[in-house]
């Protein structure tokens, strides 16, 4: 039965949608079957990464939420579809599947005011586990710890927290380390993400980390002006995969990947 | 007999000697081949004539004092090993054997002291050949001396004004010096890397405020909900897998 794995940060900004992204690529390279599903209804953004834009956005999940289709409907197929630039050519014939955030902001506002029903969103993504007879459903979650972001912690089987190596961070992540404990998440790893390279003791800084939150460290990404200019339309580990980010993403996703 | 000449021409011994007398050494040659990992001499061995490089390569190589094997130079073709075993049949100072299939000139000093009987003219020519070397082997003693003060004066400047690559004699002294060089520029590395700290970053959690919004997300009927939730959901999956 497949795996959901939830991305989460506390705040914005920890890169967890670039790392969500890159993260099921590289599960799919290992000829997994994996799915993404961007729940930051309010901010979507984890499709710009597989190629996804207003001129080629087909079924969103919003539409599902809205009854108006099936799960499957929504289901966007990255390996045949979106294997047109460098990083994404690599996943031509692999199975990977988007099911994305509407970016009309009609659609959003709406949303944003009515809600949605939490167990149409559960229902789906177990469907799209069994339709699609997926090995790992990668959920691209809001940024904090609102009712969706913990709805999402609740069902995922692994939970994969992204703090930046700052204070408010790490404050955040004790609050949502002790709401996952609470929630009976089985599996929780952390990953420090934009941590400025040569200057910090990071071995160090690990130590701490594991030892304040009593789960694992799977890895240290550094901060990096190519993730910058690149990162934003297509999946930079693919597209570089010898820069030391890519190396330390593989790490964590080979962390994810073995887990029982 | 010209390439001979060539080539004999190569070795510093016998740079200045007019061509008449490199003949009648190039007459004495003799063409020798050895296999790869084949010894031309070892050290220790009685030596008495220099070879000339004509085709593959060799090693110069010492024991360490662990037993393992020190390479300390590579010749190639055009190249000459063991010049000065023409004149003073010392042991040799080092091993000297083929990286790969190689064929040599070899010049006995026999043949070298016949010539010095034709010609004594030659014996004056090598003198100043000699006396060139020392005073480049001198230059050279200068210039390390002068370092390995700088170096003890934590003084690298020298690394970045000089380049190495220009010190393209070959002789014993000029390799010691490249090596000095190389073993310089490490030490100045080492150093600055030494000197770059690494600064310690501290994870300070405030605890008070962690418990306080816990129990405040937590106290919710909402949460509560979504724990029994949760676990009916878990158990579903369970079921159903």
């Amino acid at each position: 039965m497949g795996k959901i794995v939830s991305v989460h940060s506390f705040r914005g900004g920890t890169g967890k949608s670039n790392t969500a992204a890159n993260l099921a690529a590289q599960a799919a390279l290992r000829g997994k079957r994996v799915g993404v599903v961007d729940t930051d209804i309010q901010s979507p953004g984890i499709h710009v990464l597989f190629g996804l834009d207003e001129t080629n956005m087909g079924s969103t999940l919003n539409d599902f939420l809205h009854n108006k289709c099936e799960i499957e409907d929504v289901a966007f197929s990255v390996g045949e579809k979106a294997a047109d630039v460098e990083g994404r050519k690599k996943l031509a014939g692999k199975d990977l599947w988007l099911i994305p955030s509407s970016i009309r902001g009609r659609e959003i506002s709406r949303v944003i005011r009515e809600g949605y029903d939490v167990n149409r969103l559960n229902e789906g993504l177990q469907t799209l586990i069994e339709k699609k007879n997926l090995d790992y459903l990668f959920i691209d979650t809001h940024p904090g710890l609102n009712e969706e972001t913990l709805l999402s912690i609740a069902i995922s089987d692994i939970l994969l927290v992204i703090l930046r190596p700052d204070n408010q961070d790490f404050q955040g992540t004790a609050v949502t380390v002790d709401i996952a404990r609470s929630l009976d998440v089985t599996n929780l790893l952390l990953m420090v993400n934009k941590a400025v390279p040569n200057k910090y003791d990071y071995a160090d800084l690990k130590r701490q980390i594991e030892s304040s939150y009593k789960a694992p460290l799977t890895g240290i990404l550094p901060l990096s002006f190519d993730i910058a200019d690149n990162a934003s339309k297509d999946l930079f580990s693919l597209q570089f995969p010898d820069h030391p980010w890519s190396r330390e993403l593989v790490q964590v996703a080979e962390s994810i990947l073995t887990v029982k | 007999m010209n390439s001979e000449i060539a080539r004999l021409k190569k070795a510093f011994l016998f740079q200045g000697l007019p061509d008449e007398a490199l003949e009648i050494l190039a007459q004495k040659v003799v063409h020798q081949s050895f296999a790869k990992d084949e010894a031309l001499f070892h050290r220790g061995d009685w030596g008495d004539s220099l070879y000339i490089i004509d085709e593959g390569g060799v090693k110069i190589v010492r024991e360490d004092e662990r037993g393992g094997e020190l390479a300390l130079n590579h010749c190639g073709p055009g190249e000459i090993v063991g010049e000065m075993a023409l004149f003073d049949q010392e042991p040799r100072s080092a091993s000297v054997i083929a990286t790969t299939a190689t064929e040599v000139l070899e010049l006995k000093q026999e043949a070298f002291f016949q010539l010095l009987h034709q010609r004594p003219d030659v014996a004056f020519s090598l003198i100043r050949s000699l006396s060139s070397r020392l005073r480049f082997a001198s230059a050279y003693i200068l210039t390390a001396t002068e370092w390995s003060r700088k170096i003890a004066e934590g003084d690298y400047s020298f690394v970045d004004q000089n380049d190495p690559d220009a010190i393209t004699d070959e002789d014993k002294a000029g390799l010691m010096l490249a090596e000095f060089f190389k073993m310089a520029k490490g030490v100045k590395e080492r150093e600055e890397n030494l000197k770059r700290e690494l600064q310690k970053l501290t994870l300070v959690i405030d605890e008070a405020r962690r418990k306080q919004e816990f129990d405040e997300l937590t106290s919710t009927e909402f949460y509560s909900n979504l724990k029994e939730q949760a676990q009916r959901i878990r158990a579903q999956r369970r079921d159903r897998s």
